[in-house]
């Protein structure tokens, strides 16, 4: 159990991470390149800027968005969202391994404060996965994913705080660290292949919508040609 | 904003159709609205060739490509749709009807798609989608105001109006607008409303005369003056229709003495390739910059219509030249400047009665004309009250993205696609309803004729027609 403890927390954690960052980075530059070509491509380039970065800027901080649409259920989503980002990058056991492995090390919040909002992720988490599951509209546009995401993502949750808050025998305490560490990484997998990868694709989501809307000049012609089309009537 | 839901029997007459069971049979199309023969043949694999083809030339792909990673099906968007409010119906989720398209994107024009579909044999694309996409994106008025409540960023409405107009490469779309379209580019009379130029100068004759005996000044419709400072393109229905609208642009010209002309060469603004085919919108806005340029006006400038209004302002520059291309204006924009530099005064005694605005969607939803119409509202208007929600938020007339057009579908418009805008006039209790579209205005009043509300549509300047001062003979 320890050599695979230690295999998973060293070698399979470089390479899940590094597939993470590396999937995730393809998709970023595939995004920026698809809307640099665009742009190119578009002949009116006035862009508006300004709307884009406000627009933007308003869902990174979305407080104000709250009471438009569904207020109890975008409440529960930002909290979720601020636990599950907070407590595994700032909580002092992650941030000592990393420490401990790349020599850097950052604010960290105290053990008290780590387990409330763990706790507190897993409840949202799963009101969240209830309100997929008993919202009609939102339960007929979801898909596989959508349900398992809240679900998977609070494993490493649930997992790290029995390991750190409840006494069990060494034997549980090694089953519930490998869960928690693969459970991690399968997410860490899964993230660029996801939608998670809104994680760092969101920032672009404005700004695309409104470069969407530039077109390029005179493709009347060439889609006609392609088409076969060519001086057919309307 | 709260919606009362359709019962069961205003559910059956939206949802009845005029169409021949015959002609659904043979076009194998169970829609509701008309739509010209064609060939139905193999219809997946020539809807996946003109997908790919406008994915080739146009600037699409790279939106899908970011919306199908984006996607997290939230259904934010669901409390925005006021088709969704008055249904109740999850197939009227805005998420769900962009996915109708993002899954064949996905399916078809992706490795993974392609990759999974062979793996799980599925066959992709079928008779029976494209049929519910030409229902479902016919549904949608392309009113946008999903797209602000949505986390991922995804523009339904542009999700919507590709799905249109891969649907017409393969000869589904409304009759209506096409043959609108065809008139317009092709025909003889070379607008939507066919109105030859004969009847045009008579129509412009007799309202100079009419202004005339109105007002007692000397206000003038030019026409072909070439150099001048506007060219000037309403929607051509405005001729036929909203007479008082057209006395009142006029009055205002009149009263500023800036130069302005109609082009007798082209003359309408309308352009509903806007809602159906990117070829077809090219082509019509092509036709009024070379209007514009004959005249060799400064300025484009579009009248109290929407769609006209965003399109030209939105693709005058993509089509006509780019930083090159002549500025487009519309008319509200104009009288507002006009009302600020004092050009124009406005009687504040003549419109006593209460008085509400109609944000078009396609001028109000982007943050354009939003402020201008009420300053100059309540500028003369004496007791000015708003609808709740408004300005960028507001709700749609219920016949946006075209369907305002399509005749067949009043009962849907007026008792589904309009639910939630009539429940905000009768909640306003007002005299006139401002609404400065010729779409928006047709189905506001079919609407306050079918949901009995006692209320008169009229144009912004409709009632500056009424209010506008003159002192001098000559119209200043």
């Amino acid at each position: 159990m320890e050599s695979l403890l230690s295999f998973a927390g060293g070698p399979l954690f470089r390479l899940t991470f590094a597939v993470m960052v590396l999937g995730l980075l393809r998709i970023f530059i595939l995004d920026l390149w698809g809307m640099f070509e665009a742009y190119g491509k578009a002949k009116d380039k006035k862009i508006p800027w300004k709307q884009a970065l406000v627009r933007t800027l308003a869902w990174l901080l979305p407080v104000k968005k709250i009471p438009a649409a569904r207020p109890f259920y975008s409440i529960i989503s930002i909290l979720f969202h601020l636990g599950i980002i907070i407590v595994p990058v700032f909580l002092y056991a992650h941030v000592r391994l990393w420490q401990k492995s790349i020599g850097i090390g950052w604010f960290t919040l105290s053990q008290k404060t780590a387990d409330t909002l763990t706790l507190l992720a897993i409840a949202f988490g799963l009101a969240l996965f209830a309100g997929r599951l008993f919202s009609r509209n939102a339960s007929f546009i979801s898909r596989k994913q959508d349900y398992l995401w809240p679900l998977l993502l609070l494993v490493p949750f649930i997992t790290g705080y029995v390991c750190s808050n409840i006494p069990v025998s060494p034997k549980t305490y090694q089953i519930f660290m490998l869960a928690h560490i693969l459970s991690g990484e399968l997410i860490f997998v899964l993230i660029p292949f996801s939608k998670i990868a809104h994680i760092l694709l969101l920032p672009l989501s404005q700004l695309v919508s409104l470069l969407a809307w530039r077109f390029p000049p005179d493709t009347d012609e060439a889609i006609c040609t392609t088409l076969g089309k060519k001086g057919a009537p309307v | 904003m709260k919606v009362t839901k359709i019962t069961k029997e205003e559910k059956e007459r939206a949802f009845t159709s005029i169409k021949k069971p015959e002609v659904v049979e043979r076009q194998r199309l169970p829609v509701r609205y008309h739509v010209e023969d064609h060939d139905t043949n193999d219809r997946p694999r020539r809807f996946l060739e003109a997908f790919a083809a406008i994915l080739k030339h146009s600037n699409y792909r790279f939106a899908l490509e970011h919306y199908i990673r984006m996607s997290a099906k939230c259904s934010r968007c669901a409390t925005q749709c006021q088709v969704l409010l008055a249904t109740d119906d999850p197939h009227d989720v805005p998420c769900y009807r962009s996915e109708l398209l993002l899954s064949v994107y996905r399916r078809h024009f992706t490795i993974a798609g392609l990759v999974r579909g062979r793996l799980t044999g599925d066959a992709g694309l079928t008779d029976e989608k494209i049929s519910e996409m030409a229902e479902s994106f016919y549904n949608c008025t392309a009113c946008r105001r999903c797209v602000s409540q949505c986390p991922a960023g995804i523009d339904h409405g542009l999700i919507a109006h590709l799905g249109r107009y891969i649907l017409s490469e393969i000869g589904i779309a409304p009759r209506a607008l096409v043959v609108s379209v065809r008139e317009q580019l092709e025909g003889k009379t070379g607008n939507t409303s066919a109105i030859p130029v004969p009847a045009l100068i008579d129509t412009l004759d007799f309202l100079e005369e009419d202004m005339k005996q109105e007002k007692g000044v000397d206000i003038k419709f030019p026409r072909d003056v070439e150099g001048c400072d506007y060219a000037f393109f309403p929607a051509v229905s405005d001729f036929l229709m909203e007479a008082e609208s057209l006395m009142g642009i006029a009055a205002v010209f009149a009263a500023t003495g800036d130069s302005w002309t109609i082009g007798t060469g082209y003359y309408d603004g309308i352009n509903y390739g806007l809602f159906y085919s990117d070829r077809m919108l090219e082509r019509i806005i092509k036709k009024l910059d070379a209007e514009a340029r004959r005249l060799r006006a400064k300025n484009i400038l579009i009248g109290e219509c929407g769609h006209a209004s965003r399109s030209a302002k939105y693709f005058v520059p993509t089509y006509c030249g780019g930083q090159d291309a002549l500025p487009v204006f519309n008319i509200i924009e104009y009288t507002y400047r006009a009302l600020k530099d004092k050009r124009i005064r406005l009687n504040p005694d003549v419109i006593t009665d209460r008085v509400a605005y109609h944000d078009p969607c396609n001028i109000a939803r982007q943050s354009w004309i939003v402020e201008q119409p009420r300053e100059i509202l309540k500028a003369f208007c004496k007791n000015y009250v708003e609808m709740t929600p408004n300005r960028e938020n507001n709700i749609c007339c219920g016949g946006g993205g075209g369907t305002v057009s399509i005749d067949e579908i009043r009962p849907y418009r007026t008792t589904i696609g309009g639910r939630a805008k009539a429940e905000q006039i009768r909640a306003a209790g007002c005299r006139y309803l401002v609404a400065p579209c010729a779409n928006c205005k047709k189905q506001l009043r079919e609407l306050v004729e079918d949901q009995k509300i006692e209320c008169e549509v009229v144009g912004l300047h409709d009632l500056i027609y009424k209010a506008i001062i003159f002192d001098r003979q000559d119209g200043r």
